[in-house]
């Protein structure tokens, strides 16, 4: 057979097969090809899971000569079954953009001049040396699981400070702070098999028709093959998602509270709310004076007097919801035999009162026990592939310590010292800048009280994601005490304006381990080498790690005076931080095992690093069984699956803030914005994403497919709007916000539409920054702040303004 | 050369339906598979660039009848980079 035949039959059977899994549900699909059976063609297949969202959909990465030449779903992957939406089948063409970091490089006056690496790892170790509590690390999300464990220990461990900080800080350290608030231990109790039995999925400014596209095709195939399942969309703006909803309600912006607490309302005065599971498991919580994570415990009745004001026709008039949708939600929610599934992301997150919005969508699915079966499950979706498993789980945050614990707590922090051998008060109990302080303090003059003095960037592009890039970034690049280090696989808005670059392996071209919304940590290996001479990331931290210790930095050091990542090979240490011996031994799987040790405390157990080499993944808490295999854990708190449920108690939360296995029902009153529309700015401003492209673009735009598909940033206005202005598609306008201005083309009727007196552009456009007009506002509780809504003016530009 | 697996899910409508399969026969860059449950419809597009794999994969999409597409595999070893 030609080697061109031969993939078409492949390719049609792989068809073939996702069809059939599509038509009759995957337990009548054939058993997946797997990497062996197709091996012959030339072609060398492994699995990996996708590089961009937190989906997590495996993938099967086909490499010929060296290079990743073909895609395909993984038929095996729980999550996917074989397929991929537009981004994940063009993933292996974002490792050959023709622009490739591959040396690094140094800034000299205003160029960029190429440096060793061993120059780089020097110039790093000395900035730190000169104040090692001035140096700050900021990560990503996408880190993989050992990356933001090396980067946690290095700094939390070695550095004996907290200045660490990820981007994931800017999309969902609100559902955290949710969750915590709720629980008292972070991420979902339930999990994507929620999608396959739910018969009402309410969205809560969500759009996962773009942003999770292969989750919400999971919710579209069961109605394809006549399953009833209500679909409800509660946003700001009509998107994508809206169009397959059987109700669309439309509300105004930052009410979602007052929505929240309407239906609470109506399900306490209907009587409608489930007694029995709120009795057996809940509490009441309403923030208290000073405001604390914890609140305040308040009664039944309290709690019934806090909702009182939120009747159907006050929540009209301040959302815009009609009462009859109103009152719809309250008696969807009312009906104990439907089964329930609450989904939100960024819109519910990127909010100033963001954690109070997520315990009250965690406080409806309690308050009408619509908790604990499969169906049944108010889901906070992550944006990136490894928020969860690297930034929550390991906790590469200011707060945070490995596997739930907390800076402030001398019993998490003694733990630690013992896992990382230190000596006793090592770790500093001071918490570090969360991402706007840091970069704001990188930003301030140090006789001001700018105290950062250096900032490493992994992974992530803050130039173009921080809001209000006005303050937050530019000012550092004209202070003649900050330098700017950037770790990058491409050029990005961050690269250009650093003063050391770093070229950085990717995906593929290195080990890894990502965990995404469901719990489920996935590994891949290495299949091609990283281009010139770019990097592991984690091979970056530890050979600047072991410049310090070289140097006789005594952080580096464990209690015995060792390198603080030693690790050996038949009982010798290896010596990783030489890149051509980092892959003498499986770097990943060493950090990963000693990392595991920290996941017990908050039962989120990890299994050994091999149980993930054979796995499509796997949902923590994974439990050794009593003839030795791994098994993990699809519902949390619930006894028929959660095996830390002490038996007969049904529904146990065993991390309850109260101590009583009880979960806190929350009030939260609905506030104003910190900015809303006037007569000077009179528009609403929200921003996100696009399906095509994957966050600020340096990938996606990269892949001609995706960029031709979505070439430019736009603005959406209504058609009424568009017709006041005298614009229409492709005409110039200036958005304008107190924060700065930006000229971009109209899209009005496209795929979404905001409402009347409402603008929406995405972000992922590095040539037009909408950060440079966003609001730094954020949440309390989690520092999150609101890249939602915000006050704007619009304006035609003339044709000679626009040319010129 | 690119070759990308593509899964359609049709329209409930027998006509409907029909169209859709007499439009892809017309199209010598188009393989269908066998129909899984009448309305799951495997196909390969066998294209000269990715461009215009990814052009006919989005007039798929759009084509009356078609209610979703989704991708399965891109195989881009040969000519698409
Ligand atoms: S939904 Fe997300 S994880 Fe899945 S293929 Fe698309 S981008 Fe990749």
């Amino acid at each position: 057979m030609e080697r061109r035949d031969f993939l078409k039959s492949t390719a049609l059977a792989a068809a073939t097969l996702a069809a059939s899994r599509l038509a009759y549900g995957q337990e009548r699909a054939a058993v997946a090809p797997s990497g062996a059976e197709r091996k012959g063609s030339g072609l060398s297949w492994q699995k990996a899971p996708c590089r961009f969202c937190g989906t997590g959909c495996h993938v099967q990465v086909g490499v010929e000569g060296g290079k990743v030449v073909a895609i395909a779903g993984d038929q095996q992957a729980e999550v996917n079954k074989g397929l991929l939406c537009m981004k994940g089948y063009h993933v292996g063409l974002a490792l050959y953009g023709g622009d490739r970091l591959t040396q690094p490089l140094l800034r000299k006056g205003d160029k960029q001049v190429p440096i060793s690496w061993e120059e780089a790892i020097n110039i790093i170790a000395r900035r730190i040396l000169q104040d090692p509590k001035g140096f700050g690390l900021y990560g990503s999300g996408q880190w993989t699981i050992p990356e933001g464990y090396a980067a946690t220990k290095l700094v939390k461990g070695g550095l004996g400070s907290h200045q660490i900080d990820a981007n994931a800080r800017l999309c969902m350290s609100s559902a955290v702070t949710g969750f915590l608030a709720t629980y008292g231990v972070d991420e979902p109790a339930g999990c994507y098999d929620d999608l396959d039995t739910c018969d009402v999925l309410i969205m809560w400014g969500n759009n996962p028709a773009e942003m999770h596209p292969v989750l919400f095709s999971r919710v579209i195939d069961r109605r394809s093959r006549g399953e009833k399942v209500t679909l409800i969309d509660i946003g700001t703006r009509k998107t994508r998602t809206s169009t397959f909803c059987d109700h669309v309600l439309r509300f105004k912006p930052n009410t979602d509270l007052a929505i929240a607490c309407g239906i609470a309302h109506l399900l306490v005065e209907n009587g409608t709310w489930n007694r029995e599971f709120v009795e057996a498991h809940c509490a009441f919580r309403a923030p208290s004076e000073p405001a604390t994570l914890q609140g305040k415990a308040i009664s039944f009745e309290e709690y019934r007097k806090l909702l009182a004001p939120y009747t159907p026709a006050h929540v009209e008039q301040l959302s815009g919801v009609s009462q009859k949708d109103l009152r719809m939600l309250a008696e969807l929610f009312g009906r104990k035999e439907l089964r329930i599934t609450s989904l939100w992301c960024m819109g519910v997150n990127q909010h100033t009162r963001g954690t109070a919005m997520n315990s009250l969508l965690h406080g409806l699915h309690l308050l009408s026990g619509h908790f604990g079966r499969p169906g049944d499950a108010p889901t906070s979706l992550t944006g990136q592939p490894s928020a969860c498993g690297t930034v929550r789980e390991v906790g590469t945050l200011a707060q945070a310590l490995p596997g739930g614990r907390s800076v402030t707590s001398a019993e998490h922090r003694q733990q630690m010292e013992e896992l990382w051998n230190l000596p006793a008060g090592r770790i500093s109990d001071k918490i570090g800048y969360h991402a706007v302080q840091m970069w704001e303090r990188f930003s301030t003059p140090k006789e001001k009280g700018g105290d950062i003095h250096t900032l490493w960037v992994q992974v992530t592009n803050p130039a173009q994601t921080l809001p209000n890039r006005h303050k937050l970034v530019d000012p550092s690049r004209t202070l003649p005490d900050k330098f700017l280090i950037v770790s990058d696989a491409y050029p990005t808005a961050t690269t250009r304006i650093a003063d050391l670059v770093l070229p950085s392996a990717m995906w593929v071209e290195k080990n890894g381990m990502v965990g995404n919304s469901e719990r489920r940590t996935q590994q891949w290996f290495k299949m091609v080498n990283p281009p010139g001479q770019a990097r592991d990331d984690a091979w970056q931290l530890i050979a600047v790690a072991h410049r310090l210790f070289e140097l006789g930095f005594e952080g580096m050091k464990d209690r015995e005076g060792r390198f603080l990542f030693e690790v050996k090979k038949d009982g010798r240490p290896v010596p990783i931080w030489d890149f051509a011996r980092y892959y003498d031994v499986n770097v990943d799987a060493h950090l990963f095992e000693e990392y595991r040790k920290s996941t017990r405390l908050k039962h989120k157990d990890l299994a050994p690093y091999e149980e993930y080499v054979k796995a499509r993944g796997l949902r923590w808490p994974v439990v050794q069984q009593p003839d030795g295999s791994w098994r993990e854990t699809r519902f949390r708190f619930a006894e028929f699956d959660d095996p830390y449920v002490a038996k007969g108690r049904g529904i146990q939360f065993y991390h309850s803030t109260s101590h009583d296995d009880r979960a806190q029902i929350w009030f939260a009153p609905y506030e104003p914005p910190p900015e809303s529309p006037d007569g000077e700015f009179p528009f609403w401003l929200c921003t996100g994403r696009v399906i095509e492209h994957w966050h600020s673009g340096t990938m996606t735009m990269r892949i001609p497919q995706l960029q031709h598909a979505m070439p430019q940033a736009y603005v959406e206005l209504n058609r009424a709007d568009a017709r006041r202005l005298g614009v229409g598609n492709g005409d110039q306008v200036t958005v304008e916000t107190r924060r700065g201005s930006l000229d971009l083309p109209v899209w009005v009727g496209g795929r979404g539409e905001p409402p009347e007196g409402s603008l929406f552009v995405p972000f992922f456009d590095e040539r037009l920054l909408i950060n440079m007009l966003t609001l730094d506002e954020y949440d309390p509780f989690s520092k999150q702040p609101d890249y939602k809504k915000c006050a704007a003016r619009v304006r035609r530009r003339e044709a000679r303004e626009a040319k010129g | 050369m690119p070759i990308s697996s593509l899964v359609l899910t049709l329209e409930g409508s027998a006509e409907q339906r029909a169209a859709v399969l007499a439009t892809l026969a017309r199209d010598t860059r188009i393989t269908v598979g066998e129909p899984q449950a009448g309305r799951w419809l495997p196909v390969v597009t066998d294209t000269a660039t990715l461009e215009e794999g990814a052009s006919l994969a989005e007039s798929l999409r759009e084509l009356p009848g078609v209610q979703l597409l989704d991708v399965v595999l891109v195989d881009f070893s040969e000519g698409a980079r």
